[in-house]
């Protein structure tokens, strides 16, 4: 029995312990609730993003890429998702 | 750790895999988040599982042990310790292993950087994933093995040894690249089936694979060009780039991705070409199996050779399924595909963009018939009828041209419409720029493709320039900045637009070099000792002619001394003729090889080969090329590199 430890116990490790830890979770009791936090995270992501494209509509506006009212009412739209997010954040 | 380890590995993973798409997709039917959790960790034991029998063949390969017989065909007991690692994708079964390495490292990072986003996109994406695993884990356990015993009733001392066209430190480096470059794109494309299941198809998948395409697409950029680098330094026909199906396997899709990497920006902009985008991912990463079903199925040397092997109809069958499933769900959603925005102008950069895809698909489907056309005529008239470099020039040259011109063009586009007095600001510059390049190359005395490719060379460079310039000029104004300290905000607060510039200057670069082969000359001729000859100007003596005997073959070696056409002394080259395996009794399986020498600068460079030696007679038959501008090419590559790794690089929010 020690022999076969000996010889095959680092193989048993590697192929087991694999096993053991992908079927874990399923003895866990039913988790109902981390939706939340993923969802903050979603939508911080999102707020991030919008920042950035305000940024780069902002830049595009500077270097004439495009005119004056495309760049109001494109700036106007972007806030107005991004307040929506925000909203969003604060009702979490 | 023993070969049968490897081989039970490969087995658990497969076992793994059907289990983490069971569970993944109960919990999409149920929510529950452990069949979530179980689904995520069988992926990485599916990850560590592949890890560990790629280790395990590394392992054996490095051991020599010639019990396996992949160890056997691709190693022998004098193969460096280096090729005994590239031995791992040398070879079929090595190779497919090696794509499940780089597909589970993929799938690793995903898993591991999406914990806590992505939340509905997930699940979807991992058993995308898993499928694309399971197919190569199907080949490698039940096709063709690379742990598989060798077939022989004796004890095998040595092994057949790498070939030696594959002793080479770039061919180390380009199979993985490329490699990794492929399998990237099962990460956006993973993301395109998942956003199409859920029904979002929003730009959100988009913003979430910008990264992944672009790390993909670099990967395979690089390893395009190392690709072409090894053809050029080890092969001995003085090219880099000869539309063979197998250069031409990695090129189709670095053309569609390329015009994915493009037209994704309009979609996260803009939310147009919903539709169109799904379409480009899907055909890269379809492109990405088939290029590899192209390399590793037999297809393109006979297609007897296809139907008798067993790894070409899985293949086959494999991208017919990936076609069908992913272009049915495309038709399925083909209402939540529709963009809510409409084109407005021609002369948008919208509209540039799409042009600019167009020109990519329509490239990439030249290129497509060229390359399937010898099978599929073989297939159908039973007679071979081979398309040649003539052809892919024909067609690809002018188009290629067109995607210069566009490179160009695009940038100077405002975003919805262009007026008449934007586009005369804009376009006077360039378009001056180009005309004044083409009046000066004609003048001297250029003609053709060599004037229109410089001209539009200048004419790009110009647009670029013109770019930069506005934006330092703009950030000045607001700003009040000095003008370096401008330049360096504006990058680093823009790095995917400005890396994307300097990408396109990389590309200018690349069209010069692939302009000076109209100029390529070239010589055979032999010596001895004390004679000389003349190549284009230049005058090569033969020096000294010695022989080596090295570790793993038998080398002749010349010293060419050149002259330029003054006498003034250039450099000394030492192109080889080298024997590997020399020491094997069977006169077969030594294999002869000429190392070649290159003296390069960016204006050209001088290629010498060693091609045959009379050694009883002391005469060396030596071919001489002058191909100039080839270094612009690499330099280009190098700027490329570049241009993309400022764009990838993070940015502070």
């Amino acid at each position: 029995m020690i022999d076969f430890i000996r010889d095959y116990g680092l193989i048993l490790i590697l192929f087991i312990l694999p096993v053991i830890f992908a079927l874990q979770p399923l003895f866990l009791p039913r988790i109902e609730k981390i939706h939340i936090q993923l969802d903050v995270a979603e939508l911080k992501r999102k707020k991030l993003l919008i920042y950035r494209q305000i940024k780069e509509l902002e830049m595009e506006y500077d270097i004439g890429n495009i005119n004056e009212n495309d760049f109001i009412s494109g700036r106007a739209t972007l806030k107005k998702e991004v307040s929506e997010v925000i909203a969003a954040l604060k009702s979490l | 750790m023993t070969p049968i380890a490897g081989g039970v590995a490969l087995n658990l993973a497969f076992g793994f895999s059907i289990l983490a798409v069971i569970t993944l997709f109960l919990h999409t039917r149920n929510g529950d988040q452990r069949l979530f959790l179980t689904g995520q960790r069988l992926a990485l034991g599916i990850s560590f599982f592949i890890f560990l029998a790629t280790f395990i063949l590394a392992f054996q390969l490095i051991q020599s042990n010639f019990d396996i017989d992949y160890v056997a065909r691709y190693t022998s007991l004098e193969t460096p310790f280096i090729y005994k690692i590239s031995a791992l994708w040398a070879g079929q079964s090595g190779s497919l292993l090696f794509w499940l390495f780089i597909l589970s490292i993929y799938t690793t990072i995903v898993i591991l950087q999406n914990q806590r986003k992505h939340n509905s996109l997930m699940p979807w994406v991992i058993i995308t994933l898993v499928i694309v695993q399971i197919f190569f884990l199907i080949l490698t356990n039940y096709v063709t093995n690379p742990f598989k015993p060798t077939d022989a009733d004796f004890i095998v001392t040595n092994g057949n040894g790498l070939n030696p066209l594959l002793q080479n430190v770039t061919m180390v480096i380009h199979p993985p690249m490329l490699y990794l470059g492929f399998v990237g794109f099962s990460v956006p494309f993973g993301f395109a089936i998942s956003a199409l299941i859920n029904g979002d198809t929003s730009p959100l998948w988009i913003q979430s694979i910008r990264r992944w395409a672009l790390v993909a697409w670099l990967f395979l950029s690089m390893g395009i060009i190392l690709g072409g680098w090894w053809a050029y330094r080890e092969l001995g026909w003085g090219g880099y780039w000869a539309w063979d199906p197998v250069e031409n396997a990695s090129f189709m899709p670095w053309l569609t991705a390329t015009a994915f990497i493009h037209s994704i920006i309009i979609q996260e902009k803009k939310d147009m070409l919903r539709l169109w985008n799904m379409s480009l991912i899907i055909m890269t990463f379809t492109l990405c199996i088939f290029g590899t079903f192209l390399t590793r199925s037999g297809v393109m040397s006979s297609v007897h050779s296809f139907t008798a092997s067993s790894l070409g109809p899985i293949f086959l069958t494999f991208v017919f399924l990936i076609i069908v499933v992913s272009f049915g769900m495309m038709y399925f959603r083909r209402n939540e595909l529709k963009s809510p925005r409409k084109m407005e102008s021609f002369t948008s950069r919208e509209s540039g963009f799409l042009f600019n895809n167009m020109v990519f698909v329509v490239l990439c489907f030249s290129v497509f018939w060229g390359t399937l056309f010898p099978v599929i005529s073989e297939a159908v008239r039973g007679t071979k009828i081979t398309v040649g470099p003539p052809f892919f020039n024909q067609m690809n040259i002018p188009i290629g041209l067109i995607l210069l011109a566009l490179t160009g063009i695009g940038p100077l586009l405002a975003w919805r419409k262009t007026g008449r007095k934007s586009l005369i600001r804009n376009f006077t510059f360039p378009i001056l720029t180009g005309l004044s390049t083409a009046t000066i190359l004609l003048f001297v005395g250029f003609r053709g493709y060599v004037v229109i490719s410089f001209s539009l060379g200048a004419f790009v460079t110009a647009t670029i320039g013109t770019e930069f310039a506005r934006g330092i000029y703009a950030r000045r104004k607001k700003f009040d900045e000095s003008i370096i300290k401008a330049l360096i905000r504006m990058v680093s607060k823009n790095r995917s637009r400005y890396g994307g510039y300097v990408v396109h200057i990389g590309i200018v670069f690349m069209f010069v070099g692939f302009t000076g082969q109209a100029f390529d000359d070239e010589k055979e001729f032999s010596l001895t000792v004390g004679e000389t000859d003349h190549v284009a100007g230049y005058t090569f003596e033969l020096i000294q002619l010695s022989e080596a005997e090295r570790a793993n073959h038998y080398a002749w070696i010349s010293d060419l001394r050149v002259t330029n056409k003054e006498g003034k002394f250039v450099t000394n080259l030492h192109p080889e003729k080298r024997i590997y395996f020399h020491n094997n009794p069977d006169p077969n399986r030594r294999q002869p090889h000429s190392e070649l020498d290159i003296y390069t600068t960016m204006n050209q460079d001088i290629y010498s080969i060693f091609s045959g030696v009379d050694s009883e007679n002391g005469v060396a038959f030596i071919k001489i090329m002058v191909n100039p501008l080839v270094r612009w090419v690499w330099v280009g590559g190098f700027i490329l590199v570049f241009g993309t790794m400022v764009a990838l690089w993070p940015r502070k929010d």
